[in-house]
């Protein structure tokens, strides 16, 4: 079946609402208020926007051109502060130093490749790269000694986390699962409630 | 629910409680004054405050392991005292209805995931706060059937456990009957049971109708799951009327309203109303022992300061990971060489489809239906077997799994999840035998704490492949029957188990079916790191029953030492 499309605005109609707690409101909330003109702080301003358009070739947003859900940010926070999801991967090294040579990698790719800098690419070429790193046998040096397919999945793995945490993302997947008070009464096969939005036609 | 300020005051404990049993009130009046000071001396980092009044029992980790024989040790008058590494939350009020908001609950320091199938760690397999990972376990609260406790005697493989199903079947009840468990009565598979369960079942989601529906076209049984979460108000000692599940579905993110039973809603209030002492926040770094070997006290680190902790005696409930780290950091209990060994994970193959229906794959209680037809299938070419569970999820963890299991990214991703509600999934739970490959050690990289990070070596083994290749199978074939499309599978295990095995001698077992360790008669393990073999069920149920077992046989041996 075709992926369902929609509506925009549901979560954001939801958050003022009773059937949104305090905390979640909160939680939320802070995401969509996120500055727009973020300032690397652990990153160097060119990894950093290396990092931004790596996240752009993941998570291409033509849908929001004026202001895509911000990814790269939540990297460069977490990195700064030192903070772990509890695991990491004993093939590679710490997250920082991964960050730090997996970016450098992946411009290894792009010249490689197209002997231009990652960011000068086109999104399709953009693409060759990223698909040569997610092929797990990327050219370049960084390669014989960072695991491409663990740093490839890591760092794909904490980008989705942070798009799909964001709430505009959770309204194009059709998800109000944050407004549940003050319950689920209809949890069955094509069952929903008033506030659960359905597809658009 | 207290809050740390006022438990740092010692508010909530300030009186000696009375010591209710008459033979134990004897038995503490005439307990021996700790051994002479013969204390090996022990560098220590920085002086401890005040020091602490010797108390009977310290118990460290308050999950499924520490908290109910927290409770059982403080109903017997015993003075005892609970270490937390983690906070004391209050779930009405800090619990957010969203994943990344709910990161705390997991053990965040960085472990080490090495070996063919590294064992992610955190949301998956970890848990702190005063609760443990119950804050944020499923609840899925099955038994295991009797000869998940003899794979070795069945199978030739593996090992044994040093006690029967009949051993713990009255614990299990009791545990049942006081968390409050809803569930089918009678129970389809296993032995019959004088008890029901406590509350009727927890009415079934979209994917668990979806799987009646696949699996009763192929042929498997299928059944309402037991589950630790309410499907009425029910009155628990200790707090009063816990409020019916209200199908959030958020249960691996935090239960809001109590309704799933946790330790922090259950045992853990049970042993505060009966004086035991919660310290949350209390790190504990050392494990201090006289020349005989014995413990005397342990030494933690509470918000920057400090402590030691005199003890009679230990009991370690940090699970597999946290407990074979502190035994190792402090070279404690090691000599039948077992400490770290014999890691094992469930094989949790989960598949996932997409259904024309509606299903809104977040609501209701996550693992509505189980079938255990599969505990020893006849085509079987491994040993043991598993268990069928449908599967809800919340849509960042299922988002995370896509781009680690499909490695898919860029529009194809974006596309997939608008798929999210009609997203349905199955997975099973499946014995794991014990490998000389899969261990824990310490690591030389140092976390924050300036202690060795923990490492982890897991490979899955023949019988693993053999049993995910099995049950993948099944699963597609219930999927496909039940109308699913674009059918994956995710391959992953979940649950750290073994690391400090029971057994019925110290040359290959760290402590006795009681949990009393074999080098140090006042150490006590209480956790998933004594489980001999995986069980083909989920772990915590076994973990609590065993917890009052270890209470009550520790009890019995005091008043025996008494008489």
């Amino acid at each position: 079946m075709t992926a369902p499309h929609y509506p925009a605005g549901t979560v954001r109609a939801l958050l003022p609402t009773a059937h949104v707690s305090d905390a979640t409101r909160a939680a939320l909330q802070q995401r969509l208020d996120a500055p727009a003109d973020y300032v690397p702080q652990f990153l160097a301003p060119e990894t950093f926007a290396l990092l931004e358009a790596v996240a752009a070739c993941l998570f291409p947003q033509p849908d929001r051109p004026e202001q895509p859900i911000p990814l790269a940010p939540s990297v460069d926070q977490r990195l700064l502060e030192g903070r772990s999801d509890g695991w990491r991967y004993d093939a590679l090294p710490p997250d920082r130093e991964a960050y730090r040579l997996g970016l450098g990698g992946i411009q290894e790719i792009a010249q490689a490749l197209f002997g231009q800098d990652f960011e000068r690419l086109d999104a399709g070429q953009q693409g060759q790269v990223v698909g040569a790193l997610a092929g797990g046998n990327p050219p370049g040096t960084t390669w014989q000694t960072l695991n491409a397919d663990r740093f490839f999945e890591e760092m794909l793995a904490e980008l989705t986390t942070i798009y799909y945490a964001h709430p505009l993302a959770q309204e194009e997947i059709g998800y109000v699962g944050m407004a549940d008070l003050p319950a689920w009464t209809k949890i069955g096969l094509n069952e929903k409630e008033a506030r659960e939005v359905p597809m658009s036609e | 629910m207290p809050d740390e300020e006022v438990l740092e005051e010692g508010v909530l404990n300030p009186v000696q409680p009375e010591i209710q049993d008459p033979l134990l009130r004897e038995l503490m009046a005439d307990a021996p004054a700790t051994a002479p000071a013969l204390e090996v001396p022990q560098e220590k980092a920085q002086p401890t405050t005040a020091p602490l009044e010797e108390v009977d029992c310290v118990v460290i980790g308050l999950g499924a392991g520490g908290a109910p024989l927290l409770a059982r040790l403080a109903q017997a008058g015993l003075k005892v005292v609970a270490l937390e590494a983690g906070p004391w939350h209050n779930p009405e009020k800090d619990f957010a209805t969203d994943e990344q908001a709910q990161d705390f609950l997991f053990w965040n320091d960085e472990r080490l995931s090495a070996g063919g199938d590294p064992l992610a760690m955190g949301k998956n397999n970890s848990g702190t706060g005063v609760g443990g990972s119950t804050l944020h376990y499923t609840a899925y609260t099955p038994r295991p059937l009797p000869d998940d406790l003899h794979i070795k005697r069945d199978f030739g493989k593996g090992e044994d456990w040093p006690l029967t199903y009949d051993d713990l079947a009255p614990y299990y009840e009791e545990v049942e009957q006081f968390l409050g468990v809803s569930g089918p009565t009678p129970y389809p598979w296993g032995p019959s049971r004088p008890k029901g369960y406590a509350l009727a079942p927890l009415p079934l989601n979209s994917a668990a109708q979806l799987m009646v529906r696949g699996a009763e076209k192929i042929g498997i049984r299928t059944s309402p799951a037991p589950n630790a979460a309410l499907s009425a108000r029910y009155y628990q000692e200790g707090v009063g009327w816990r409020e019916a599940c209200t199908n959030r579905g958020f249960c691996q993110a935090g239960c809001s309203n109590g309704a799933k039973a946790s330790m922090d809603v259950t045992f853990i209030p049970l042993a505060v109303k009966y004086g035991a002492e919660i310290r949350p926040n209390s790190f504990v770094t050392e494990i201090e022992r006289n020349a005989q070997g014995l413990i005397t006290a342990v030494v933690y680190t509470q918000n920057g300061q400090q402590y030691r902790q005199p003890c009679r005696n230990l009991f370690l409930c940090g699970g597999s990971v946290e407990t074979p780290r502190l035994l190792l950091m402090n070279e404690l209990a090691l000599s039948s060489g077992q400490v770290g060994h014999n890691l094992m994970a469930h094989p949790g193959v989960q598949v996932w489809g997409t259904f024309a229906d509606e299903v809104r794959p977040n609501k209701g209680i996550p693992g509505g239906l189980i079938s255990q037809d599969t505990h020893r299938p006849k085509d079987a070419d491994f040993a043991g077997g598993y268990l069928l569970q449908s599967i809800g999820v919340m849509p960042v963890t299922f988002a995370g799994q896509v781009a680690r299991g499909r490695k898919m990214w860029g529009q194809p991703l974006r596309d997939y999840m608008r798929n999210f509600n009609h997203i349905a999934g199955i997975n099973i739970l499946g014995d794991c035998m014990p490998h000389t490959s899969n261990y824990l050690e310490l690591s030389d990289e140092l976390d924050a704490r300036q202690l060795p990070k923990p490492r982890l070596h897991f490979t899955a083994q023949e019988n693993e492949h053999r049993m995910n290749a099995h049950a993948e199978r099944i699963m597609r074939d219930i999927w496909e029957a039940a109308g699913a499309t674009d059918i994956w599978a995710f391959n992953r295990y979940a649950h750290v188990i073994g690391t400090a095995r029971m057994g019925l001698s110290g040359d290959d077992a760290v402590v006795d079916r009681d949990g009393r360790a074999f080098d140090v008669p006042n150490l006590y393990i209480s956790d998933n790191s004594t489980f001999p073999s995986a069980l083909s069920v989920n772990p915590a149920l076994t973990i609590m029953a065993l917890s009052l077992r270890t209470a009550d046989k520790f009890l019995e041996r005091e008043m025996r030492r008494d008489a």
